[in-house]
């Protein structure tokens, strides 16, 4: 009980987090450990005192009293007065620090997400960074997202840290000239992050609803201030038509339900609705920038969903012809995979078959997956047998572990 | 503040042969990076190197020391110059660095202290 509260905040409030003890210390390199050490600390006290009120503010507490005693020991060690060693950084640093005059955004979360997307840092460094601090997503599910083994991740995280104290990449909203540029790549980051949500890598929930959410709010933050920008409204469009079917996703006991087996009545209609109004604004995708393009064929894959009455209705021959367009603009092994499933639904599971031995996606149990369903329909149980053990043996989702050991305990006994 | 090395690379060409419109370009964009630094911070110092074919390069290789005509790395691009700057943070280094000649390449290396 502890613990899921405890995991609850951490999961809900992290972003806010650090955003607020970056924002008071200007210390990346203290902040970070500091709330981790304060989760410890909340493991350990809140088993005996109990949930406090404001659990959020309790952790912002205990992470604060960290800081201020590593600031602290940091100053004795220079031998200077704490006090003035702090004030007189801050003083420095607020009559050079250029652009942030605190007038564009009063959020520090888009302080931190800009921070987090800098140029500076490697793309990818750049998008694990941002999904860690700012909506708190474990190392796991963030090597999960780039197909890398965690290690591989948990480093390229430790870099990326290093390398924003180490170069001086400031915590602020950069100049409206420079603004611009720095769209593509939190687009970026916030779609990785909505993806988490969406279908994350481990753990019990199917739906972490309220990360996808976070992502949501994230975007719509950032297009607050640039209101007009194709990256991000295609993006929003892409993933309010997602995010619309999310009561619809998870059954009342927990397990997962298929799109085509969807209670179209639980999907968000409001939602729809403003995703469908922001594609007629956008126009064609060809005429879009590259990162642009790639989101509005995404959503107009969705929307073919979004606006069929029944699963019998959907246009599976529309969904191929904008699958095909996607994997002109942007190839990815996702793209391969979700066109060979909108493939089989348009011309048969054999069709679908051929068009998924082209798909590589090594750790992934998806296209086990995706190849016993069609194995199934094909009627050839035994080969959708083994390909049903390989996805349950790569799986690591606990909802689509029930749902594959589920079909395969349906498969007719082995002779 | 942090203090940055910026060091500036360029192809080389011959700064004698250029026309005045060219030479006056380049030291107005020097000026305009100088008194932006100023402005958020201070330029600490800055030298203009002379061409790499004036330069030796000292070496130990097998317990000798070895001395040899040229820069450290021959490469298309070399280091002609160098700012050392303080100011307050990358953005502001970035923003003060795009002032300088577009032909350059401009590396922002933090400089450490050692202790």
């Amino acid at each position: 009980m502890i613990a899921e509260a405890l995991e609850r905040v951490v999961r809900e409030e992290w972003g806010r987090l650090v955003a607020l003890l970056l924002a008071r210390y200007r210390r990346l390199d203290l902040v970070e450990d500091a709330l981790g050490d304060a989760v410890e600390a909340a493991a350990r006290a809140w088993p005996a005192d109990g949930v406090p009120d404001n659990p959020a503010a309790w952790l912002n507490t205990a992470a604060s009293r960290r800081v201020l005693d590593r600031l602290r020991a940091e100053a004795m060690r220079q031998r200077r007065a704490p006090l003035l060693v702090t004030e007189a950084e801050r003083g420095r640093e607020r009559r050079g620090a250029m652009a942030d005059t605190g007038d564009l955004v009063e959020d520090d979360v888009l302080r931190l997400v800009l921070m987090c997307t800098h140029p500076a840092l490697a793309p990818e460094a750049a998008s694990a960074l941002a999904l860690r601090l700012v909506l708190g997503v474990s190392t796991y599910d963030v090597a999960r997202l780039f197909l890398v083994p965690e290690p591989t991740m948990a480093a390229r995280i430790t870099r990326a840290k290093k390398k924003i104290v180490a170069a001086g990449i400031p915590f602020a909203v950069p100049g409206a000239d420079v603004l611009p540029d720095r769209l593509d790549t939190v687009a970026q980051t916030a779609y990785l992050a909505f993806t988490a949500g969406y279908a994350p890598g481990s753990g019990p929930d199917l739906l972490r609803a309220g990360l996808a959410g976070e992502a949501l709010r994230l975007v719509r933050v950032v297009r607050a201030l640039r209101p007009t920008e194709p990256v991000l409204l295609a993006l929003l469009a892409l993933m309010l038509l997602q995010h619309s079917r999310r009561d619809a996703r998870v059954g009342p006991d927990g397990d997962l339900v298929l799109l085509a087996d969807q209670d179209r009545g639980r999907w968000h209609p409001d939602e729809i609705d403003e995703a469908l109004a922001l594609l007629r604004a956008l126009g064609p995708a060809r005429v879009l920038p590259r990162q642009a393009a790639a989101y509005v064929v995404q959503a107009r894959i969705a929307a073919e969903h979004a606006t069929a009455a029944t699963a019998g209705d959907t246009r599976w021959d529309r969904i191929v012809t904008h699958y095909d367009a996607l994997l002109e603009i942007m190839p990815s092994p996702a793209a391969r995979l979700a066109r060979a499933v909108a493939l089989a639904e348009a011309e048969g599971p054999l069709a679908g078959l051929a068009a998924l031995e082209e798909v590589v996606l090594p750790g992934s149990h998806r296209p086990a997956s995706v190849r016993a369903e069609l194995l199934v329909r094909a009627a050839r149980p035994a080969e959708a047998r083994v390909a049903y053990e390989e996805a349950i043996t790569l799986c690591r989702n606990e909802v689509e572990l029930q749902h594959l050991r589920g079909r395969l305990a349906a498969l007719a006994p082995p002779d | 503040m942090k203090r940055y090395l910026i060091l500036i690379a360029y192809e080389p060409w011959d700064w004698s042969a250029a026309p005045e419109e060219v030479r006056a370009a380049f030291f107005a964009q020097h000026g305009a990076f100088s008194a932006f630094v100023a402005e958020h911070g201070q330029e600490v110092a800055s030298a203009a190197l002379d061409d790499t074919d004036t330069a030796t390069t000292v070496r130990h290789v097998d317990g000798e020391v070895v001395v040899t005509d040229g820069p450290f790395a021959e490469t298309a691009e070399m280091i002609g110059g160098y700012y050392e700057v303080e100011l307050p943070d990358l953005d502001t280094a970035i923003a003060a660095v795009r002032l300088l000649p577009p032909s350059y390449s401009l590396e922002i290396r933090p400089i450490v202290t050692i202790t």
